[in-house]
């Protein structure tokens, strides 16, 4: 049998529903519209507009939580004055528990206050500041999947009456668009990152010679650079300074990234231009020193300039730090750690050369730390030691830097490479055609 | 990477564990470049903790380093680990830096 007893409601609680239909309206038209955009500044513009409708509020104003320095930031406030905004986004932050807005970030709850003058907790330098008289005001935490967002303040709300159910389903609504609006921003940000490195690759590898291989007379010269994934800092190049002369220049400057491959670039031309005007590599290696000394941050470079006569196979090298070179022979393999300074750019001073009359068929090997330093999957390094047992066992091979790259690589399978790997052979073969 | 700052008998010691690469010396320069902009005469800094330093790591030292002697002041290594100690001599950076065996030696010396 249908029910059909009949339920009589108050005009008091139509009213009531109505109102509650009503809200719910403005809460489905806000929450189009908030989702409607990505752009952080431009949300903030929406959320804050239909704030400050909605209460019938003076002004409405929106604090960021900055995780890095644990304060509050104004990221936009709206009044008569438009000038507002600047003020209070460049003069004033807030620590959490500071005034009111501090204080609704730590406790996370609304805070309504209808004579806020006399509240003890209310920071008077925002309105000294702007010259606004904050009299009523409702502080709403902005809180998202990753916590603490922000505090939004509606400031002098004409409207008496309001649903406090419905503020709080609006400031999650807000919290949410916000966060996405930040994750946006954020991998926006990345992306771009990325791409700058990207180029910064690109254009590194620009300044290395465009054929890894150079012969001249008796002397061969050859590289393999493989660049870590962020960009590394290694840095070789072939030069022919005076007729007759073969000079290779291998380099690891200190740190990483686009400021490490801006200042290879630089030294790079450095050298070139330094290694034609001077006649041997002392007063080269001295003329960078100086110029390294001025780089920021404590940026230094590793170094050997290597300059062999191409027709007796004499050879002249000054060292600045760099990791030693290998004497490779049919017979032997030796580790050479001649007379060397310093890193370049640390401290002044001059470096000294030495010099080795080259048998036919000697190569020299000459590399940078990435090689031995590079990590296995384990975590174990490579080491000085094992690479130079590696190159006895090899010492005949014909393709001996290829071998050393691969050895390299396949010790360091599965793990990330992080830094730089070059290797380069300068080769002294007499009566070459 | 961890970093402690510690008053002994008046001087300041910065004692250092862990690996010191492009990922901690950010921290690792804050916190050296806030004790030298004070111009304190002297800042000794302990390795024996020190598993690794990168070239990152040792940029940040060169900086200090040239902080402290554009006021005249110094900066002193010490307890260094023969594998940390190996990495100095490679690169000839024994001879860059002060190093000493062990505080006191490098408090009087």
């Amino acid at each position: 049998m249908r029910n059909t007893r009949k339920t009589t409601v108050s005009g008091e609680y139509l009213q009531h529903l109505e109102q509650k239909v009503e809200d719910l309206k403005i809460l489905t038209e806000i929450s189009v519209l908030i989702s409607s955009t990505l752009d952080l500044s431009e949300l903030m513009t929406l959320v804050i507009e239909k704030a400050k409708s909605l209460m019938d509020a003076e002004a409405c104003s929106i604090l960021l939580y900055n995780k890095s320095t644990n304060k509050l930031e104004f990221e936009v406030a709206f009044c008569r004055e438009t000038s507002a905004t600047d003020i209070l986004k460049n003069k004033i932050t807030l620590d959490i528990g500071q005034g009111i807005a501090g204080w609704v970030a730590k406790h996370q709850k609304v805070l309504i206050i209808n004579d806020v003058q006399k509240d003890t907790r209310f920071y008077q330098e925002a309105d000294k500041a702007t010259g606004f008289l904050t009299k009523r005001l409702i502080a709403v935490p902005l809180v998202g999947r990753r916590g603490l967002i922000g505090v939004a303040e509606i400031l002098n709300p004409r409207k008496e009456e309001y649903d406090n159910e419905i503020l709080d389903i609006l400031s999650r609504h807000f919290a949410i668009a916000i966060e996405n609006a930040l994750y946006y921003k954020e991998s926006l940000e990345e992306e771009r990152l990325k791409q700058e490195i990207e180029i910064a690759s690109v254009l590194q590898k620009s300044f290395l010679p465009e054929t890894p291989v150079l012969r001249k007379g008796n002397v061969t010269v050859s590289a393999i650079n493989m660049p870590a994934k962020q960009v590394g800092g290694d840095l070789y190049d072939f030069v022919e300074p005076v007729e007759g002369k073969l000079g290779v220049f291998i380099g690891d400057i200190s740190g990483k990234g686009v400021s490490a491959a801006l200042y290879m670039a630089k030294i790079i031309s450095d050298f070139r231009y330094l290694s034609h005007m001077k006649e041997s590599p002392a007063p080269v290696m001295n003329s960078l020193n100086d110029i390294l000394s001025k780089a920021p941050r404590g940026m230094f470079l590793t170094a050997q300039y290597a300059l062999a006569d191409v027709v007796t196979g004499e050879i002249q090298i000054a060292d600045a730090g760099h990791p030693p070179f290998l004497l490779v022979r049919t017979k032997e393999v030796k580790v050479m750690s001649g007379l060397s300074g310093p890193p370049l750019g640390i401290v002044p001073g001059t470096y000294p050369v030495s010099t080795y009359t080259m048998k036919s068929g000697d190569r020299l090997l000459f590399l940078t730390d990435g090689v031995f330093e590079a990590k296995s999957r384990e975590g174990k390094r490579l080491g000085f030691d094992a690479l130079v047992a590696f190159v006895k066992k090899k010492r005949n091979d014909e393709r001996l830097i290829e071998k050393i790259a691969d050895y390299v690589h396949k010790f360091s399978k599965g793990a990330e490479m992080a830094d730089d790997l070059t290797l380069m052979e300068l080769r002294f073969m007499k009566d070459q055609e | 990477m961890n970093i402690e700052v510690i008053d002994h008998k008046g001087k300041k010691v910065l004692t250092l564990s862990g690996e010191i690469d492009m990922y901690s010396s950010p921290e690792l320069r804050e916190e050296l470049m806030g004790i030298l902009i004070k111009k304190v005469p002297a800042l000794y800094i302990d390795f024996r903790e020190v598993s690794y330093i990168d070239s990152s790591g040792i940029a940040t030292f060169v900086e200090g380093l040239k902080y402290v002697k554009s006021y005249g002041g110094r900066l002193q290594f010490f307890s260094i680990s023969k594998g940390i100690m190996d990495i100095f001599k490679f690169s000839k950076l024994d001879r860059v830096f002060e190093i000493y065996g062990n505080l006191d030696d490098a408090i009087n010396s």
